[in-house]
């Protein structure tokens, strides 16, 4: 019963960074907004940058958190009724990671992390129809390993491991589309991870990260109905987690002050199609249309600039973080299922020593989505081709963890 | 050790799935299986995006339940065969109109077809949307439209298929109209007695044929108005005038003539057809080709060495009464009867397949045995159209010149 909860909460469904990928994941993370890649403070350097691990105390680290996430509705104005708004979604996630002892100058980490996710839920009628639910739950679970080369720089690399659950509910019959789809479908997938630190001179890190792009291949059945009439059919579709490149500085002063900037490359333009199929093929042509044609999606790359700060007193740590964060999704394919904006994302939060051992913290983030105007005659999606604006939407983060050092 | 815990309980992530998907509600119902259920708002949209004639903003549209009701019936052989047929209930008609008085049926043949995908419940069973006639006679003019799949297609695509053979395709008319008004009884679709018999083509031979075996096998079927619209009533006048054709328009249709009675009759296919192509018979119409696909595999030649038809088979045809074939059409032919039913022969006059003639031909015959109330109407004419229109054109306005006859007799009879 525990196992199950636990995976309730683990596979999480979000989407609050551009797109579907979610970076924080940690206490620390959620209050540097991310900018957390080459100044490293604890277990969860396993999963911003494991390299760092060669350079922490002699310790094992574990550190447990969890999220609350708070995504607004997003709205969609055009005219009655095609406008509408999706519902509000309330989340928890949790994270765990951890590093273990070192073993000369190798040393291995762990973490569970939801490196993606996106859950999109639209009751009113054109919306539905493209996305009644539109959900993407994700768990990783990302051992690594580092390697001590010298004194002032270590390498590390890491296995993906990735469990994927999608939904997908579409329901035309409110729009007078008698046309409606269930699909569920999950998959394991693999990828990796690499990283390196450099410690200059000064108190400069230097850092660069690479996650691999992986693949989730979700496999499962699909319900299609035309009236009243459904068959059911075997079904799959692929997204992907796309690679991310992160390239980064922090410069501390004093032993207090840290300031880090963090380049982030994601590389969308993987996502070129969302293509569902089906087994054996459909043969009514209403639901082929509908649902068995491949959509364009044609993502771009996106450039992601964050920065932040920690300020480190006796017991206590305060942090904050900015960070600048485009859209992948061009006008021409956005869609209902994930009508993404630009953000501009604002961190805070602290961490306590309680004990020697024991510390906790707290981190909110606010991530601020631009308003989105579509023109009209642009978007492939029936309903947007006819312009319209997104606006609202967002997302408010909670964070509380404990960290503990063995 | 307690790290180890903590791998165990995140490593079992992995073991778990997704919850599995329920398969959608059966439809399955007692006697049959619904195959199109959709409302009158999404039909009428479609009509309207393909600006069908007739069709607009204000057009009252009704939805339509369809159903694919398997039923036994007895081929030209005597031998029982597990046939289907096709039964399209009109949806959105007020209860209490429809408890008070019911449905009122019309049993409609269908035309001639050649691959199983062209069935009606095979298309409703493959697509769950409605197509052909049952569009006007159910959702237009809210009747519960009946439409046998004939043997040889549907259910029984492994037997051949008995094209314009009456004995057979009358037995699949008149016992799918007894099924489904079993089928009705049993799953609470109140129908009425009031019942039309109507087809188009092979289909307004068929239907003809099912009133001629409705009134001469006195079977309780009382039928209000049958509306046989373009058949090859005559099958030997047919026949005679295709075989002296030098060329075949569509050999496709005279071949499986040939097929279907050398089958029914006992005769080797090489007694009537030419090799290469008499081989080639039980392949091409096997319901797996098309008209188009067919008519490749066939010459478009009559007659000759190589001809579609053999020459002594064609000679004897014309010139000994006593040829086998000449008789079997004769013996199929529906002139030779006195319907006491009132029948309405819808002709179009432009028909450039089966002459209007047809027809009038027909009426001089069933008048001269005594008919009650046979008259011909002429399509073009009732419809007030300037022009004349072809064999393929004509059917859509036959259907509907032919359901407005129907609605007006249920309005006075019945009542709506």
């Amino acid at each position: 019963m525990k196992r199950l909860i636990y995976i309730t909460l683990a596979t999480t469904t979000m989407s609050f960074s551009a797109a579907y990928k979610v970076p924080e994941q940690s206490v620390n993370s959620m209050a540097l907004g991310a900018a957390y890649i080459a100044h490293t403070m604890g277990a969860d350097s396993a999963y911003y940058n494991p390299a760092s691990m060669s350079f922490m105390d002699e310790s094992s680290y574990a550190e447990g958190s969890l999220t609350l996430v708070h995504l607004p509705p997003i709205k969609y104005d055009l005219i009655s009724p095609y406008s509408g708004k999706s519902k509000v979604e309330n989340i928890a996630i949790p994270n765990f990671h951890y590093v273990s002892k070192p073993y000369g100058n190798i040393r291995w980490g762990l973490s569970t992390t939801t490196p993606a996710g996106l859950s999109k839920r639209w009751e009113s009628p054109y919306q539905k129809l493209y996305a009644q639910e539109f959900t993407l739950r994700n768990v990783e679970i990302n051992p690594s390993i580092s390697y001590k080369v010298s004194d002032n720089f270590s390498i590390a690399g890491g296995l993906r491991v990735i469990y994927s659950e999608g939904k997908v509910y579409s329901d035309g019959s409110d729009a007078s589309y008698p046309i409606k789809r269930e699909m569920r479908g999950d998959t394991i997938e693999f990828g990796y991870n690499l990283a390196l630190l450099y410690k200059a001179p000064q108190n400069i890190n230097i850092a660069v990260t690479y996650r691999s792009n992986v693949d989730l291949n979700e496999k499962g059945d699909a319900n299609l109905y035309l009236g009243d009439i459904g068959e059911q059919y075997k079904a799959d579709v692929s997204i992907p987690i796309p690679a991310a490149l992160n390239i980064a500085i922090s410069k501390t002063w004093n032993d207090t002050f840290t300031l880090e900037f963090v380049y982030e490359r994601t590389f969308w333009s993987k996502y070129k199609t969302l293509d569902f199929n089906y087994s054996p093929d459909i043969t009514n042509p209403i639901l082929s249309d509908a649902f068995d044609t491949p959509i364009e999606k044609n993502w771009k790359d996106t450039n992601t600039f964050r920065l932040g700060a920690t300020y480190q007193l006796d017991k206590l740590t305060l942090m904050c973080g900015f960070a600048i964060d485009k859209t992948p999704i061009p006008d021409k394919t956005i869609g209902f299922e994930l009508p993404d904006s630009d953000a501009k994302i604002y961190s805070a939060g602290f961490k306590y020593q309680q004990t020697n051992n024991l510390s906790w913290g707290i981190a909110i983030l606010y991530d601020h989505k631009d308003k989105r105007k579509i023109p009209a005659g642009v978007a492939d999606n029936r309903v947007l081709r006819n312009g319209g604006e997104f606006s609202e939407g967002g997302a408010l983060l909670t964070t509380i963890g404990v960290s503990y050092k063995f | 050790m307690r790290f180890n815990g903590f791998v165990v309980i995140v490593a079992s992530l992995l073991m778990i799935g997704c919850s599995s998907l329920d398969k959608p509600d059966s439809t399955k119902m007692e006697g049959g299986e619904l195959v199109v259920s959709l409302d009158g708002k999404f039909i009428k949209k479609s009509l309207l995006d393909k600006k069908v004639s007739g069709i607009t903003q204000d057009t009252v549209v009704y939805g339509q339940k369809a159903y694919k009701i398997p039923y036994t019936t007895t081929d030209e052989e005597g031998n029982e065969v597990q046939v289907s047929g096709y039964m399209v209930v009109p949806t959105g008609l007020p209860d209490a109109l429809i408890d008070a008085k019911g449905f009122s049926v019309v049993s409609d043949d269908h035309g001639t077809i050649f691959h199983n995908n062209e069935t009606l419940s095979v298309i409703a069973s493959l697509t769950n949307t409605p197509s052909g006639s049952s569009i006007i006679l159910s959702s237009l003019a809210g009747f519960v439209t009946l439409q046998p799949d004939y043997i040889g297609f549907g259910d029984s695509v492994d037997h051949y298929h008995p094209f314009v053979l009456k004995k057979s395709l009358a037995n699949a008319t008149v016992d799918f109209i007894k099924a489904a008004r079993e089928f009705a009884k049993n799953n609470d679709i109140h129908l009425n007695d009031q019942l039309f018999i109507t087809g188009y083509s092979e289909g307004g031979y068929a239907a003809l044929a099912t009133l001629q075996k409705i009134e001469q096998e006195h079977i309780d079927m009382p039928i209000t108005l049958a509306t046989p619209m373009a058949g090859p009533y005559d099958l030997n006048l047919t026949a005679f005038g295709v075989l002296s054709q030098e060329k075949l328009s569509e050999p496709s249709f005279m071949a499986d003539v040939a097929y279907a009675y050398a089958n029914a009759y006992s005769h080797p296919y090489d007694d009537i057809i030419n090799e290469p192509y008499a081989s080639k018979l039980s392949s091409l119409f096997d319901g797996t080709k098309y008209m188009e696909e067919i008519d490749k595999e066939l010459t478009y030649k009559t007659t000759g060495d190589d001809g579609l038809f053999a020459s002594v088979f064609v000679y004897d045809f014309a010139n000994n009464a006593d040829n086998w074939f000449r008789k079997a059409l004769v013996e199929n032919s529906l002139q030779r009867w006195n319907p006491q039913t009132s029948i309405r022969l819808l002709h179009c006059k432009g028909d450039d397949i089966i002459p209007y003639e047809m027809s009038v031909w027909t009426k001089a015959n069933l008048d001269a045995y005594g008919a009650k109330d046979t008259q011909i109407i002429s399509i073009e004419d009732a419809l007030g159209l300037p022009y004349e229109v072809g064999h393929s054109q004509c059917g859509i306005l036959a259907y509907s010149l032919s359901s407005h006859i129907f609605a007006n007799i249920r309005k006075s009879t019945i009542g709506y």
